[in-house]
């Protein structure tokens, strides 16, 4: 008590300034208390949920296991079917029970192929789980939406093709990454179609994601690259590329060729690299012919385009370029002279002094 | 007496051991079920199975240092099935330098898996 007083007294006496001081630490001292309890409440609440979610877990996973087994030979559902059925329909009008009973038809949906793969497809259809799915495509938050879209991907629902094409140009790249992966899962090349329309920019990112999806279908041949070629989205135009590149889109080469002009010098770069990698001979005759109004970079990809495809008629050109004042372009045509001509290119080497030339030479004769 | 023939199964997705110890069982084996290689390879020295059935990834233990185990250190010659994903191909064939007898990509198929063991417990 006396110790109180003494203190109160203390700060009566004090200069504002230690008063001020004093508060501050009673303040701090407060929030770290209440920040305390909050994170003890919050720790409590989380370990609770996640029990109570395992709970939950343990007792969809018997009810799936069940179900899985308990049908009948006539393909129709039998009463215990039924039970499980209206006991997960009861529990769906919950959110957090809807969600455990999603994650655990996936967990095993993607596990699992056969008859049982094609109950599990039947049970997300009998318990009206894909109802919930199908009304999320309709939310305000994007977020829910592209839930939606996964779930119907992850379940191959395919009957909602119409609704789901409709978020084509959604504002939110996440809504449209999930369109074009469930039209992509779904539909195979043919669910490329969407770049016919397409709007928005295709990162790199969902490109390399879309072939990922693409190279686990047989039925590569299908699809035609052209349109997408000739497309006003330049992001759509590299896909078509990649594409062209990965299927080897032999038949797309009038088309391939006249991109040689696109107003991208990015796509011209990319289109010079694919039309190496084709063997497209007519592009080089065309780059050739037009080299010096060519940017420096398409300058160098297409003597790495050349480099693929040696031919002894380049030599008048390759020597025009043994001297040029790009490294990259002086090695490169020095390597394919070397290819072509050793013969030629023993002549030449004496006739370089500058000390890039002579070492691209030393390499050259080294490698 | 019928002499029922024990299978360890390995697999960290609880709800596809669960599943597949379900299907066995009905087929007439004993199933003990491990959730990583660890436990898998104290089920398969305590209780010496017929088969092994393991999934390649798993925590702690992987797949392959169960076939690793049982092939070099425990000298078993008990027929390994091992379970891959896809894209998991060159695993799969370090599965099999290592001793793996079998392998069955997932998404698996319960119906193929009972032919397969059957066959090899012949």
């Amino acid at each position: 008590m006396n110790n109180n007083q003494y203190f109160f007294e203390y700060l009566q006496n004090s200069p504002p300034i230690i008063e001020l001081v004093w508060f501050m630490i009673g303040v701090s001292l407060l929030s770290i208390l209440i920040l305390i309890i909050y994170l003890k409440y919050l720790r409590t609440h989380l370990r609770s949920n996640e029990k109570i979610r395992e709970t939950y877990q343990m007792k969809y996973e018997l009810h799936l296991i069940t179900y899985l087994y308990s049908g009948n030979e006539e393909e129709t559902i039998s009463p215990e079917q039924q039970t499980i059925i209206d006991e997960l329909k009861k529990d769906l009008s919950d959110s957090f029970k809807r969600s455990i009973v999603v994650a655990t038809l996936l967990k095993l949906k993607n596990e699992i192929s056969g008859e049982l793969d094609e109950s599990i497809q039947k049970l997300y259809y009998q318990t009206g789980l894909i109802n919930f799915s199908i009304s999320k495509l309709r939310s305000r938050k994007w977020y829910v939406v592209a839930k939606g879209v996964r779930e119907l991907t992850q379940f191959h629902i395919k009957e909602v093709h119409d609704e789901v094409i409709t978020l084509i140009n959604h504002p939110k790249n996440e809504v449209r990454k999930e369109m074009q992966l469930y039209l992509v899962n779904l539909f195979s090349f043919k669910g490329l179609d969407f770049l016919d329309v397409l709007q928005t920019p295709l990162s790199e990112w969902d490109q390399i994601q879309l072939l990922e999806v693409l190279q686990r279908f047989d039925d590569q041949q299908v699809f035609d690259i052209k349109p997408w070629l000739k497309s006003s989205n330049d992001s759509v135009v590299t896909f078509a590329l990649k594409l062209a590149d990965i299927y080897i889109q032999f038949q797309a080469k009038e088309d391939l060729i006249e991109l040689l002009d696109h107003k991208s010098e990015k796509i011209r770069i990319e289109l010079i690299n694919v039309l190496g990698n084709l063997n497209i001979i007519e592009a080089k005759t065309i780059l050739k012919n037009h080299f010096i109004e060519r940017s420096q970079q398409e300058q160098i990809a297409f003597f790495k385009m050349m480099e693929k495809m040696p031919e002894s008629d380049d030599e008048s050109f390759l020597l025009e370029y043994i001297h040029h004042e790009n490294f990259e372009i002086k090695l490169s045509a020095l390597k394919i002279l070397k290819m072509i001509n050793s013969n030629t290119f023993n002549i030449q080497k004496h006739k370089g002094t500058e000390p890039d030339f002579v070492k691209i030479v030393e390499y050259l004769e080294n490698n | 007496m019928v002499d029922i023939k024990k299978i360890v199964i390995a697999e960290d997705n609880s709800l596809l051991s669960s599943l597949l110890k379900f299907r066995l069982e009905k087929e007439g084996y004993k199933l003990l079920v491990a959730e990583n290689g660890k436990d898998a390879i104290e089920l398969i020295e305590q209780h010496q199975p017929e088969l092994i059935l393991t999934d390649i990834m798993m925590p702690f233990v992987s797949g392959l240092e169960v076939i690793s185990h049982v092939r070099n250190k425990l000298n078993m010659l008990t027929p390994i099935i091992v379970f891959s994903a896809a894209g998991q191909e060159e695993i799969v064939l370090k599965a099999f330098n290592l001793g793996g007898t079998d392998f069955m990509s997932k998404p698996i198929s319960p119906n193929e898996l009972v032919i397969r063991i059957k066959r090899l417990l012949r």
